[in-house]
This record gives structure tokens, sequence and C-alpha cells, in this order.
């Protein structure tokens, strides 16, 4: 039976240049306790169907159909149909507390009391795999995690006690590990509860590892559909085509060319009260190498980046550049630059690309290029080009441009002062596959031509495989695994690496299908934190011994590899003579 | 929270202290002395400057005042010798209150209810109208605003007294043409803020899990939407006060607004400073208050404090 039947949707956009159309007749349907995907790059008009369908879309929208029917009756968001957000921190009421925004939404379905309201509440919560619900009922949404409280949305379309949930993008703004979680609980609850799941996602993996058919979205229409393994083994589509190649294309990596160390930086620290900072990091970048940094958000690596290009001041610790102490003055001149995360808000919008450039440039250029105006133009026009934008873009602002485009502005802001190391700060994850596709081609083709070298800071374990030679993993502030990225990805020597490995998600769906991840509930549990002794990822690690917890473990070095765990260690293995060759251990 | 507490009570005292030395060498910066009048001999001024310590160098002065003031004395009005200043503020601070406390209660439930509904309401015709008032209403200064309002309802409709306070339809004018600029203000305020809110993603997921219009704007946004709010209820206070000063005027009302007048007029230099102390104090209490009362309703300040007591 077709829980889920929409049939003719076309939605147009009233705006001042006239209409615009937005979507054009679009049909799916999901089948009853069937977990059905919707992919496409972003702004292919994804989340105006879903809109759409719940009859959310603004005043400026007319929309159209022949039918948007759930198990034959008109669509009712919050009666028969309910939705999941991408964010969960937006999503959930600042100023109100967690049992009050279920129980809400319980006596609106139900009409019912607050006594059954709560206890139904507690039920849902205790459904979604929180711990301690009673205790969560009471906080507020700032005092959770961003897991947690997407599992607390979750409960609260699970309130609604709808026939179909759609899930629009629910796992991105989410770390892997936890990312897992959440999949695996959207998973657990169709089979228990027999509600069809519609998963919009512009993630492949997510896709890959939950749904039984797929559609394909490009530009306000379905281009294909079918199941889930013909879609990603056999698709007909060139587009399709396209977004999984995106995924699946493999790099010839751009090895360091000389093993001449360029920076060298050693015990590392800088503290914050709550977290995000490091401890004791140690870490060597390669000439013209391409290093990549991983770990979950949180663990260190953004500081580590404002350390290295000068925003911040390290608590402790040195830097050395060719061998010499670089202090921070001179680490903001221009050497170090940064592309930075989020291409929204890295730019000033009052000023054009071309302004922005030059700005750099009078900053850091050359002596000529401070002095010289027309020098000046010069450069940023070839560099404008080189990142694939006209020369007419010099003169437009931040939001004419799209996403893509304000990112190859901010790597060409970077460039353009000729750098020797770039620093890329998870650059790529507000883009959708294809943009970052092109990004990451264009990054990649740029730092082999200039050999420049750069660390490049990620989550996406599947980019950090295909791009980089040498990588490391970062927990809770301590670089606790660095290596070979062939060797590290096939072959991880600490639980936390082999965690994040297990837990990012192929495009393939045979392989994604069996999602691992930490059991549900205690990752959440807040983690350590940086003060508290003893390894940081002892609290969920399940090699944890008694030591784990009482002292930190050191970096041990094995070759190239180095990793920070006890399990290396020589009281624990117990076995190194001269001509051990040291293994994985877990 | 405590710390905070502390800290803004401190530096309420330190503004005050900056007050009262302001005001004291700007009294003394006016041309003239309390005690020249046309028909009195030059001897007879000096003589009664020395009684009252005028002729004392000024830091002799201003150590003398703000020794009294530490222990709350704000000295004799020169103008009237036998009354203590603290007595007339005793007097006519109630009055004031009288008209003041009232329009700050209509200035906040008129200018939320009509920013709400500037806000929500989905007829275009109503949005555009209200703003547009709201926006004449802010810009009518408060003394055209009182005459206004005494000519028609008064002199021509007879249909509110026009002088004193002896019943509460003596009252509806004057609470009224203080009222309307805060009014404005508030429903401003409230307006753009519930806009604001109205765009936001928990807006959006609450349609989505079935909630009424209402209950949205009521238990959601507007949870979010009261903060400017109150933050300006700090300074709509300090307007209160200094359109008292018109409105008891106009409508002949004994209260501190028109005491401060007459007080300049008499340069009664004690009765000025004690009267600007007296309305300072309000007003940085007034603000001490909002400000520790916003911090208290945020969530998140309130629990760090729990945390702090256990």
């Amino acid at each position: 039976m077709r829980v889920l039947d929409i049939r003719k949707l076309r939605v147009q956009y009233h705006t001042e240049q006239g209409e615009c159309r937005a979507l054009e007749e679009m049909d799916l349907h999901v089948e009853e306790g069937e977990i059905t995907g919707l992919v496409g790059e972003s702004g292919s008009g994804k989340s105006t169907a879903m809109l759409a369908v719940m009859g959310l879309l603004k005043e400026n929208a007319s929309v159209q159909s022949e039918r948007i029917t759930v198990c034959g009756e008109p669509a009712v968001p919050g009666v028969n149909i309910a939705m999941v957000f991408q964010n969960p921190q937006s999503c959930l009421n600042p100023s109100v507390k967690i049992g009050r925004q279920i129980t809400e939404t319980v006596r609106a379905r139900r009409h019912c009391g607050r006594r059954e309201a709560r206890e139904r509440a507690l039920e849902l919560l205790d459904m979604t795999g929180i711990g301690n619900a009673k205790m969560r009922m009471r906080q507020y949404p700032f005092e959770l995690s961003g897991g947690m409280l997407q599992r607390v949305v979750i409960a609260i379309a699970l309130a609604c006690e709808p026939r179909v949930i759609i899930a629009d993008e629910p796992t991105t703004a989410l770390d892997a590990a936890v990312q897992a979680q959440i999949l695996r609980l959207l998973r657990g609850i169709v089979e228990e509860t027999g509600t069809a799941l519609l998963l919009v996602s512009h993630d492949l993996g997510v896709t890959a590892s939950l749904c039984r058919r797929v559609y394909v979205m490009r530009r306000g229409r379905i281009v294909e559909s079918g199941s889930v393994e013909d879609i990603f083994y056999d698709p007909g589509e060139e587009y399709t085509k396209q977004l999984l190649d995106s995924v699946k294309k493999k790099r010839k990596l751009s090895e360091g060319t000389k093993e001449e160390s360029l920076l060298l930086v050693e015990n590392l620290t800088k503290e914050f009260d709550t977290r995000d900072g490091v401890k004791g990091v140690t870490l060597e970048l390669h000439e013209g190498e391409l290093f990549a940094l991983a770990g979950e958000s949180g663990s260190g690596k953004t500081t580590l980046a404002r350390i290295l290009t000068g925003i911040l001041k390290e608590d402790s610790g040195s830097i050395l550049y060719r061998g010499e102490p670089l202090s921070r003055k001179g680490r903001a001149g221009g050497r170090i630059q940064m592309v930075f995360q989020d291409p929204y808000g890295s730019l000033n919008p009052c000023l054009t690309a071309g302004q922005a450039l030059d700005e750099a440039l009078r900053a850091a250029g050359s002596p000529e290029e401070r002095t010289d105006r027309e020098k000046r133009r010069e450069r940023i026009r070839n560099m404008m080009e080189r990142v694939g934008l006209t020369e007419e873009d010099m003169d437009k602002y931040p939001s004419e441009f799209s996403g893509g485009q304000r990112q190859r502005i901010g790597i060409a802001r970077a460039l353009i002062v000729r750098p020797e190391i770039l620093i890329c700060d998870e650059a790529l994850s507000s883009l959708d596959a294809v943009t970052q596709q092109q990004i990451l081609d264009l990054l990649l083709d740029i730092q082999k031509e200039q050999q420049i070298a750069c660390l490049f800071i990620s989550h996406d374990m599947h980019v950090i495989r295909r791009i980089s030679s040498r990588m490391g993993v970062m927990y809770g502030g301590r670089l606790v695994e660095t290596g070979r990225t062939r060797e590290v990805c096939s072959d991880p020597w600490h639980p936390y690496t082999k965690l994040l490995l297990e837990s990012s998600l192929e495009a393939d769906p045979l392989r994604a299908r069996r999602i691992r991840s930490l059991p549900a509930g205690k990752q959440d549990n807040g983690g350590r934190g940086m003060r508290d002794k003893g390894c940081p990822f002892a609290g969920e690690c399940g090699y944890a011994m008694k030591c784990c917890t009482e002292e930190e473990p050191e970096t041990y070095r094995f070759g190239e590899r180095a990793v920070s765990c006890f399990l290396y260690s020589e009281e624990h293995s117990g076995r190194r003579s001269r001509d051990y060759i040291m293994t994985s251990q877990i | 929270m405590l710390r905070y507490t502390l800290k803004r009570i401190l530096t309420g005292i330190l503004a005050l202290f900056v007050l009262a030395c302001v005001t004291f060498f700007l009294v003394r910066l006016m041309p003239g002395s309390p005690f020249q009048t046309g028909s009195v001999s030059e001897q007879v001024v000096e003589a009664v400057e020395r009684e009252y310590g005028l002729d004392r160098p000024l830091d002799e002065q201003f150590l003398t005042y703000m020794g009294n003031l530490l222990r709350g004395d704000l000295g004799v009005s020169y103008e009237d010798p036998g009354v203590k200043v603290t007595e007339i503020i005793g007097r006519t601070w109630g009055i004031t209150a009288s008209l003041g406390v009232p329009a700050l209660i209509v200035a906040i439930l008129a200018g939320t209810a009509f920013g709400i509904v500037r806000a929500v309401s989905k007829n275009q015709g109503v949005r555009e109208v209200i703003s547009a008032v709201g926006m004449i209403l802010a810009g009518i200064p408060g003394f055209a605003a009182a005459i206004l309002l005494l000519l028609i309802f008064s002199v021509q409709l007879k249909w509110f007294p026009a002088s004193g306070l002896l019943s509460p339809a003596h009252y509806v004018l004057p609470v009224i043409s203080l009222a309307i600029y805060p009014a404005a203000v508030i429903m401003r305020l409230t307006g753009n803020a519930l806009e604001t809110e109205m765009e936001k993603d928990y807006v959006l997921f609450d349609r989505a899990k079935g909630l009424g219009r209402k209950r949205i704007i009521f238990t959601h946004a507007l949870k979010n939407a009261w903060r400017p709010v109150l933050n300006y209820i700090g300074p709509a206070s300090a307007y209160l006060l200094t359109g008292s000063f018109v409105v008891e005027s106009i409508f002949t009302i004994p209260g501190i607004g028109r005491e401060f007048v007459n007080s300049i007029t008499n340069r009664d230099y004690t009765l000025i400073m004690g009267l600007t102390i007296f309305m300072g104090a309000v007003v940085i209490a007034v603000n001490l208050i909002t400000d520790l009362l916003g911090a208290w309703l945020d969530p998140a300040v309130r629990r760090s404090y729990q945390e702090e007591t256990g």
C-alpha cells in the first residue's frame, strides 16, 4: 500500500524578478514500512518539495498537485505526517524545556491530560535511546549535545503518531559516530512501529545504508528512480553517474617531494574552560605534501588550525618553520593561509570579490604589490581565472555568488599571497557532493602545481582517504594516531580511529547497510573533559584498561606510525624485541 | 549570577556618585544666585550666602554636601527654608509614580498587543496601518501630544477634566500622553522581534508538529521575543520621568516634574540636586532590576546560577 503518494507536484515561487519554477511535476510514493531515499545536490528542490508536502512553504510559493495523500487521506502535519529537520539545535525552542516541547505535541495529537502526555513523552524518549529520560525532560536544549537533540526531535516526530516521517538531512549536522547512531535509530523505528520513512539526503552513503528505493533529483525534477541496488550499481542517468563518481573517484596522491620538514609542531597546548582545546600535539608537515587531520567536532582540529595561522596564541609548545622558531607574528605574515569552513560567514558582505583579494594582497603581498595598484589588479585577475571565476566576477558582492563560487573566492584569497602552507578547515563540508568534488579538484590541482604543503582538516574519511598521503586523527584535543593514510585507513591501530572508519558510510548499499557504531547512548554521555586524567577516549573505548583512566598514554612511535594508546606501550605489549614488528592490537 | 549582581549594584552606585558630582558642579555653573531677587541689597545677599555656606570654596561645599548625602540628608530648600528636600520628594514622588507606573503598564500592554498584531496579522492592510500609526505616534513630541489631547478631549469634547488629580477620570489624559511614545516604541520592538522569531526553524518545526498558530505565537515565539522589550523598560522609565516635567506642567499636577521645573527657575540648588539624584537613583534602579530580570529569565544564565549554589 502506498502510504505517501505524491502526484504531479509543482511549486512556483513568486519573486520580484517574476515567477520562478522550483519544482516540476514530481511523482513520488513511499510504501508501507519502507525507507525511501531522495538524493540530489543542494538547490535541486528536495527541501522545497518536502515543505510543500507538509504545507509549510511561505506565502510567496504556490503549490499545485494532482494529489498529496497519506493512506488515501490528505496530508495533515502532526497527524498523519511528521518531519525531522536538518539542524536539531535550531529546531527546538531554546527557552522551552524539552519535556514541554514533547508533551505539547502529544497533547495536540491525543487531546489528553498532562499526566498521560508526560508518561507518553517519557516512553518516546526511552524509545529514542536517550539516557536518563526523566532528567532530560527538565532540561533546556542548550544543555544537550547535537546527537541527543536529534533524538528529541525524532521523539517529537513520533509523538505525532504519523504514518510517514520525512527526515530532511537528519544527520548532516552531526559527527560521523553520532550519525551512525541516529541512522540505526531511524531504521529501528521503522522496523518497530511500521512507520514509513522518506529520507532526504545529499549524502549517498547515508542513503545507501538505509533505503530500499531511491529517487534522484536534479533541478526540480526526478531524473531517476528505482531500487537502491539498481541506482547505485547500475545508474541509468548521466547525472546519477556523476554523483556516484564524485564520491568514488580516486585521486593520484601527491606525495611530498622531499621528506624535508617544513613545519614542525611540538607539544602544542592550548586549554579552554570547556572543550575544543588542544593538548600536547606534535605534528610534522613535509614540504609539498597533503596532510589530513580527522576527528569529530570539538576535538580541537579548528583550534590547532587557528594556532598555526596565528589567530589564537598557544599556551605552551613550539612551532618550528624550516627549523627555526616561528613567532605568532611571523605566522600571520602570509606564509600560512587558511580556507575557512563557512563560505557565507567568512567573506565580508560589504566588499566585492576583487576588494577582498586586494585587501589580502595589501596586507601580505610582495613589497611591489603592496604599493602598486596596477600590479595588484593584474595578480587578482590571474587568480580569479585560476580558481575558475571570470574578470567580471571581481566587482560582484558575496551575496551574488553560490556557495561553491564563494569557496573559490576563499581559496583565491588564501592563495593570492603565495603561501607555503595552506590550511583548509572543513573547506568542503558545507557544500554538496558535486560542488565538493569541483572544489576539491581545484584545490588539489593548485596544490600540486604550486607544491604548497596543505593541512587538510575534515571529518569526512572518504575525502581524506582519497586525497591525502599522510593523516592524523584527533580526539579530545590530542593527536591519537598519525601515519600513512593508506595504512591508517586499512589497518587502524587506535580504537577511536577504528570507530571513526567504521562509522563512515560508503555509497555502496551492500557495505553501507552494516552500519556500525558505538552502542547507542554511550557516546552521548558527554565524553570526558579535557581536564580529566587519563586517556580522553577511555570512557567510550571497548579496550579500556585500568591504566587508561588513571594516566595518560604517551605517544608510541613505530616507523611512520605514531599512536597514543596503552595497547601499544611497552608494559602492555611486553614483547618488543629489537626486530618485533608492531601490528594492530585491536 | 551572584557576582554579576554584585558587580551591577556597584556600578549602579558608582553611576549615582558620578551623577551627584556632575549635577553639583553644573548647578554651580548656572549664572546668578538663589538669593538674588531684584529688591534685595548686596549686603543682604552676602549675609544670607554666608549663612548657607555659599561663600566657602567650592571644594569645601562639595565635601560637605557629599558627606550629608551619605547620611541621606539632601539639605533644606533654599526657596522655602522650613522644608527639607527629602520632605518635598516624599510628598511628590507618589503622585508622579501614580502617573508613571500606569503609563508604563499601558505602554507595555498596548505596545505588545499591537506589536503582535503587526507581526502576525495575515491582513497586509492591518500590518501597514499599525506600522504607519506607530511611526507617527513615535514622532510626536510629548508636549504636543499632551496639548493636543487636552484640546480635543477636555476643551472641545469635555469628556475628561483638564487639571488636577481628583478622580480616576483625571488620570486618563496625563497617563495616555505619557504612554504614547513608549507604547509606539514597544510596538516596534515586539513587532520586529516577533517577526524574526516567526522566521526561525523552531517555528517551522512547531508547525510540522501540528501545533496551532496561536500556540506557536504565545507559548513559543513570544518567549523569545520579550527580551528587547524588557531591555527598553529602563530607558522608558527615564523617558517617563522627563516626560512628567511637561505633562505635570500642562495638566497642573503637583508631582516631582513640576517641582523640578520650579526649582530650576528659582535656582534652588539643594532642591535641583536632590531631585536629580532621586530621579537618577530611580532610573539606575529600574535598569538594574530589568537587567537582572533579563539574566534570570534566560535559562542558560539561570542554570549556571543554580549550579553555582548547588
